[in-house]
């Protein structure tokens, strides 16, 4: 066969367009989702524990070929694309916390697990936690994976130095309350000049905001972040601002970094998961740590759950592997690996979460995170919540921050909300 | 070639009368030839696009069923003063950033143009911070403008001036997302100025110099003139990325606190309007409206491009 160029041109292009006709074909028969023999499961780092994955690909394998997936990136944006596209599905997808709230109102998007028989494993979960992964009409989307307790992260010998109350014990005692709380930020600030007691108002804002049962939106999507529970939060930021305990650092940056390594911001209202961004933020500080009961009543910030999409064709297969990645033996192996704080109260006495930890001088962290995580309280969390309090916390930040007039702030803020509120539907 | 002389190929007065030949039918196999490019761009390029206008008609939160919405995502878009504010922004952190960089570009590129050794060492280095990273950039920049321990303020300190916060104030927000682009563009620009300098015919430096123009006339009278289409090109780029910037405002800006990270720093000074278009879709999940802010980046974009294109248009006819 002889070569010519137009015949090698021509069989160039009949490749290409067979090659692009197979494509468009195969495109019209990508599954939506898989076979019952392979098994999609998304995650994101630090979503699961390792072994417990690898541990449940092993255990299952006679059945599902698990294909466990970290999912990179801005998580929620490339699940809500794939999920719209219909094609490639997840079986089971991992769902942030913070998230939660705007997945719910699309629960007909995923299988609702009281119908595999969820009812039977809630008495062993943390009963707020189990809430969140219910909508409006009791629809379970998602089943608690970990959760974020906050408590009050201090610096031992800095407190000592300030004639504070410093072994944990006490400081849960005697820094009960916000005003006993502010009270401590002064005396530190007036024996050891130059240190804040928390790094900017937001914290105080967000945790006295989060320690409540209401948030921005109820259930009938009318707007309430104009009633007390806010104002109050907001005149407690204030006030911290005022008797100056809060500095003006962001926090993560090398500004903020070296403030608390040098014992100039020695308090942090921290989740569970915030001692790992202190080990690895400021690892000279070992040892110098110790946690505490934060004021009031604890919060909770952060944790995820796990939901089988509609797209799985074996559900009851999903869910069995959920539960078991989920159960209280897996979820200590979960805190050991990513530092999960279990959902499961029965995980809390095992030997995992026991274990003293150095770098808060030998205390067992779990003392105080695991009773915080039993005291936080249930709350409503509507799909409207992120963009009703965005500028509310905007503007907190700009009296922190930027000096802006408490009362200017408050209006402009109101004001905002009442335009967003109208704009998405919501009742002000 | 044998077999082809003896059958004389087919030609168009060989065909039936009556039937001539098309241009698609006869060129059919050139336009499959392109038609990969056009494939792609309407795939990934013309149907997003037309989808996103469908969308800013609803009310979408990115998972559920559309409402119909009508104009009203619109009228919200040009009542928001958060929108505008983004759009204030984005041009004022353009303006810092493609003004001086284009000055620097040029004048790199004369003097890559002049230099003798080593030039593919310096064109390299000029490109390379094109090619790194910005998540990378950003990070590096976040920390020469911290407070306490950042290189610009210890630099300040050097000469006697007081510390900035930069990345706390309004203005220090600005100055560095625009100082990071800068810096970021500088040698690419340069290396497109440097094309078009040695495009410019050496006998009119030469009749330039028997006519006794010194180096300042003979840039302004032959080089300046001679590069204006590779100037057009350097505006119009940098006024389409520069007007989009995202990646380096929300990662110099983003902090761990538990708040969002598209909001741009205190006050906003750094919400740019990509960044208050993410915002609204990806944190607000409102991506009928998400999809609006999108089409009024769109329009101010145009509108730049065509500003820029009169502009210096205007003055090549004079």
């Amino acid at each position: 066969m002889r070569l010519s160029r137009r015949g090698l041109l021509r069989a160039g292009l009949a490749g290409t367009a067979a090659t692009a006709l197979g494509g468009l074909a195969s495109g019209c028969a990508v599954p939506t989702g898989s076979t019952g023999r392979n098994m999609v499961l998304w995650y994101w780092d630090g979503g699961l524990g390792d072994t417990v994955v690898r541990k449940a690909k092993a255990r299952y394998e006679a059945h599902v070929d698990l294909q466990a997936i970290k999912i990179g990136g801005y998580y929620r944006s490339k699940l809500l694309t794939t999920m719209t596209g219909r094609a490639h599905i997840p079986d089971i997808a991992g769902l942030k916390g913070e998230d939660m709230a705007s997945y719910l109102p699309d629960a007909d998007q995923f299988v609702d697990l009281r119908t595999l028989g969820a009812d039977t494993y809630k008495s062993r979960y943390l009963p707020w936690k189990w809430e969140q992964g219910l909508a409006d009409d009791g629809t379970m989307v998602g089943f608690p994976i970990d959760c974020g307790p906050v408590a009050h992260l201090y610096q031992y010998s800095v407190f000592q130095k300030a004639g504070l109350p410093y072994e944990p014990d006490d400081v849960s005692r005697e820094l009960n309350t916000w005003e006993k709380f502010f009270a401590a930020g002064e005396q530190l600030r007036r024996r050891i000049p130059g240190t804040c007691l928390l790094t900017d108002i937001t914290s105080v804002f967000t945790n006295v905001v989060q320690q409540g049962s209401k948030r921005y939106v109820d259930k009938d999507r009318h707007f309430i972040g104009d009633q007390a529970h806010v104002r109050d939060a907001w005149a407690l930021a204030v006030e911290a601002k005022q008797r100056r305990i809060v500095s003006d650092l962001v926090t993560g940056t090398p500004d903020q970094l070296s403030a608390v390594q040098d014992g100039k911001l020695p308090s942090q209202l921290g989740a569970s998961w915030a001692t790992y961004d202190l080990k690895s933020g400021v690892p000279k500080t070992k040892g110098k740590w110790r946690v505490a009961q934060m004021p009031v009543r604890p919060s909770n910030n952060g944790g995820s759950f796990l939901s089988i999409t509609k797209a799985c064709r074996e559900p009851e297969q999903a869910f069995r592997i959920i539960t078991w990645i989920l159960n209280a033996a897996n979820q200590a192996q979960g805190y050991v690996d990513a530092g999960l704080f279990p959902s499961t109260p029965a995980t809390y006495d095992m030997r995992q979460l026991r274990e003293p930890d150095p770098f808060f001088g030998g205390q067992v962290t779990t003392d105080v995170f695991g009773p915080a995580a039993q005291k936080i309280v249930v709350a409503y969390n509507s799909p409207y919540d992120v963009a009703l309090s965005q500028p509310i916390l905007d503007e907190i930040k700009n009296v922190g921050v930027l000096g802006k007039d408490p009362e200017k702030a408050w209006s402009d803020a109101m004001g905002k909300c009442r335009r967003i509120a109208k704009h998405l539907g919501v009742s002000y | 070639m044998a077999t082809a002389l003896e059958k004389p190929a087919p030609t168009v007065e060989s065909l039936p009368a009556g039937r001539p030949r098309t241009g698609l039918r006869r060129y059919w196999h050139l336009y499959a030839a392109i038609s990969p490019f056009y494939l792609l761009f309407l795939c990934f390029g013309l149907i997003p696009v037309g989808f996103s206008l469908y969308v800013s008609l609803h009310r979408w939160d990115g998972l559920g069923s559309m409402e119909w919405a009508g104009l009203s995502q619109y009228r919200y878009l040009l009542s928001d003063s958060d929108f505008w504010q983004s759009v204030g922004n984005t041009i004022v952190i353009w303006a810092l950033a493609t003004f001086p960089m284009i000055f620097l570009a040029m004048v790199t590129a004369v003097m890559l143009n002049s230099a003798v050794r080593f030039k593919n060492v310096y064109r390299f280095a000029y490109f390379l911070p094109n090619v790194t990273s910005v998540v990378a950039v950003a990070i590096v920049f976040g920390s020469v403008f911290s407070t306490n321990f950042g290189l610009v303020n210890a630099l300040l300190q050097a000469v006697g001036l007081d510390q900035v916060a930069w990345l706390n104030t309004p203005w220090g927000i600005k100055i560095a997302i625009a100082t990071l682009m800068t810096w970021q563009w500088t040698g690419y620009n340069a290396i497109i100025f440097l094309a078009g300098l040695q495009t410019i015919p050496s006998e009119l430096y030469e009749a330039a110099r028997m006519d006794g123009a010194g180096p300042v006339q003979t840039f302004f009278r032959i080089t300046l003139p001679m590069l204006r289409p590779v100037l057009l090109f350097v505006l119009v780029v940098s006024t389409v990325t520069g007007l989009q910037s995202f990646s380096e405002p929300q990662v110099l800006l983003q902090n761990t606190a538990n708040e969002s990270t598209f909001s741009g720093g205190p006050g906003h000074a750094g919400r740019t309007m990509v960044l208050y278009f993410f915002q609204q879709t990806f944190d607000n999940n409102d991506f009928g409206y998400g999809a609006a802010v999108a089409w009024g980046v769109f329009l101010v974009v145009i509108l730049f491009s065509i500003i820029n294109w009169r502009l210096v248009q205007r003055r090549g006819e004079d």
